[in-house]
């Protein structure tokens, strides 16, 4: 009995020690607070110079080809690490917001996000300037119509990796009456119809089939459109709200019309010629994607060298030819139509001025991060209703 | 007892608690700490004993926590239901199968959990011949579905969590002492009442833990949910997905995860008691 009770004691013993050890530890790391009130007033520009030696790039999955990483390492001799380890711009920020804050990079000299989340990174100060100096293949030949965006004037810090368009995509042989936004909501496909679960992309087009211009859009007229989400989540018009997968959905015929990206389209319509992207009649959700120079970047004036590298009209036709997005770079199309007539007859890839003429840059709901907040959660209730 | 031997149990138990301590001791302390704070990632956290973040947790999202435990009680339901008869053929039936058939209930770990899941979606699309069947016998709408359903989050929690049903139910019917079953029926019991009054009442362990190894993670689920369910199938584990990597709201995050911890710890001593500790332990301390 004194045995199993004494054998008692210590186990609690033991349980004490570890409690006191964690608190110790937490005491000893500080109150992880961070850095509050960090700003871009004080941001430095990214040495440019010689470039050699090592670089690190983060990119999100399946946005270049096989052959130009290897292909500009020989050029250059730069030893590049890529990284495909974006898969989301919420989730990445979570993941390297607390050594970015820091001042550092986690040994990333090019990662690559989106204008809205590329902006909010400059807001907080985690960004460097760059400098045009060194840049100039990039600003020679940059289409003229991104040089000069609404998060970005003259491109201080931010330099487009792709773009592309949020639209509709129609199954025509199930679905050939879909031309606007608000066709999705036809009872005719209840339970048919799918939306991208990125706020941005799904909640501005939903605006713009109400009448409200989503870029001089309200709190309100965001928190409006999601009320109508909501409602047609709960009457079962809107099936799933989805990532790329929306096209394994469509291939299969469980949706007949979804919003949807351009680039996803392009790659699956050559298998599926029922599937088609359709320019909603009140215009798309123009995007890019930006590659960035954090704080802290180890090896600028490489990142440089790749920045240019990849404007080059003849190595850029690589990357599109393979990711199918919109390249902000101009005279591929020259490239590629000798040698993919197909792609670069495609509307999709090099849209006409016509074609994108009702679109509008997507945005971020107005306000305060606070307000924006707010709105993010109330989208986040419609999707996980 | 030397002090030497003494300490021989310490020792062995010592990587196994260090083990415990770092990876489970100081991180749940850092959750806590985390569920208690507010603020937002880009200013940083600040410990204000917000226990706010536990009250909202529970009010604003109770219809998911619900879903979750609905969906995993009938899940462990439908497992116990389709493993009990399947470990029990292995065990008693299978003879030189035996080991084939075992191996057959692990086979699916050798493809990830993820593909797995997206598997089931061309099983239940809406035009596969699974799906027209069921449309044939009415037990599915003419324009009903099963993707996007309830039902299709259920089958995907009951199929991905199945083996861990099956293993520790095929362990305790292996474990019998067939000269029991045999005393039984000496006894004049029929087939069916030694299986009431012997097997079953000493497989009870098997089942007590093939339920809380199928229940516990199909209620912290979110991938089914997200391939297999549609707008309203979201579980508690899609909650807590979507507050820690989309609307960065960790301390919410963190108050939802140690609230479902919570109710699960409560479930499972209230299934303990109820099932009584034996069952989980075996009874050795009686028999032997």
């Amino acid at each position: 009995m004194s045995a199993q009770r004494s054998t008692k004691l210590r186990l609690l013993a033991l349980a004490a020690v570890a409690l006191i050890a964690s608190l110790a530890l937490v005491a000893c790391g500080g109150d992880g607070g961070g850095l509050s009130g960090s700003s871009n007033e004080n941001a430095t520009t990214a040495e440019g110079g010689e470039a050699s030696g090592s670089l690190k790039i983060s990119n999100w999955p399946l946005y270049i080809d096989n052959k130009t990483i290897k292909e500009f390492q020989k050029e250059t001799g730069i030893k590049t690490t890529y990284t495909e380890d974006i898969n989301d711009n919420n989730e990445f920020f979570g993941k390297v917001q607390a050594q970015l804050s820091q001042g550092e990079s986690g040994g990333r000299d090019i990662m690559i996000v989106t204008d809205w989340m590329a902006e909010k990174m400059w807001n907080l100060g985690y960004v460097q300037k760059i400098d045009h100096a060194y840049l100039e293949t990039v600003f020679d030949n940059m289409l003229p119509s991104l040089k000069d965006p609404a998060f970005d004037p003259g491109r201080e810090y931010s330099v487009p990796w792709q773009s592309g368009m949020t639209g509709l995509v129609v199954r025509e042989d199930l679905a050939p009456d879909v031309k606007s936004i608000n066709d999705l909501f036809d009872p005719k496909y209840k339970g048919k119809v799918t939306m991208l679960a990125e706020m941005r992309d799904t909640v501005p087009l939903v605006m713009a089939a109400d009448g409200v211009d989503p870029t001089e859009a309200t709190t309100e007229d965001w928190m409006n459109a999601i009320d109508k989400l909501q409602k047609n989540v709960s009457n079962g018009q809107i099936r799933r709200f989805t990532g790329n997968d929306f096209v394994q959905d469509m291939i299969k015929g469980d949706v007949v019309a979804a919003i949807g990206w351009s680039g996803d389209t392009v790659q699956v319509e050559t298998d599926n010629p029922n599937i088609k992207y359709v320019q909603p009649a009140e215009g798309c959700s123009l995007w890019s994607d930006n590659m960035l120079i954090p704080v802290g970047a180890p090896n600028s004036p490489a990142a440089y060298e790749f920045m240019n590298y990849v404007y080059e009209p003849e190595n850029q036709a690589q990357i599109t030819e393979y990711v199918n997005y919109v390249s902000p770079v101009k005279g591929v199309k020259e490239v590629l139509i000798k040698q993919d007539p197909e792609i670069a007859n495609n509307q999709l890839i090099f849209p006409s001025d016509e074609f994108t003429e009702n679109c509008f840059t997507q945005i971020s709901p107005p306000g305060d991060e606070a307000e924006q907040k707010e709105v993010e959660q109330a989208f986040q209730n419609v999707v996980t209703g | 007892m030397t002090f030497r031997q003494r300490l021989t149990p310490y020792g062995l138990l010592a990587p196994g608690l260090v083990w415990l301590f770092i990876f489970f001791v100081i991180p749940m302390y850092f959750m806590a700490e985390l569920s208690l704070k507010t603020g937002s990632l880009e200013t940083g956290y600040q410990l204000t004993w917000a226990w706010n973040n536990y009250t909202d947790a529970i009010s604003q999202y109770s219809t998911q926590f619900w879903r979750a435990f609905y969906y995993s009680a009938i899940a462990s339901f439908l497992c116990l239901l389709i493993g009990y008869p399947l470990a029990y053929a292995i065990a008693f039936k299978a003879g030189r199968w035996k080991n084939l058939m075992l191996f057959a209930v692990v086979a699916p770990f050798f493809t990830t959990y993820l593909i797995r899941t997206i598997a089931w979606k061309t099983i239940l699309d809406d035009s596969s011949p699974l799906v027209s069947f069921l449309k044939t016998i009415h037990v599915v709408p003419a324009d009903g579905r099963v993707l996007a359903t309830s039902a299709a989050v259920i089958a995907g929690l009951t199929y991905n969590f199945l083996p861990f049903m099956v293993l520790p139910l095929f362990a305790a019917l292996e474990r019998l002492d067939r000269r029991l079953l045999e005393a039984g029926n000496d006894l004049y019991a029929s087939t069916a009442q030694t299986f009431w009054r012997v097997t079953l009442p000493l497989t009870m362990p098997g089942i007590v833990a093939g339920v809380l190894l199928t229940f516990i993670p199909a209620a912290g689920d979110y991938v089914n949910a997200i391939f297999l369910g549609g707008t309203s199938q979201a579980m508690i584990g899609n909650v807590i997905q979507s507050k820690y990597l989309v609307v960065n709201d960790y301390p919410e995050a963190a108050a939802l995860s140690f609230t479902l911890m919570a109710i699960i710890l409560v479930a499972l001593i209230v299934y303990i008691k109820f099932a009584g500790a034996e069952a989980l332990m075996g009874e050795d301390e009686e028999a032997r």
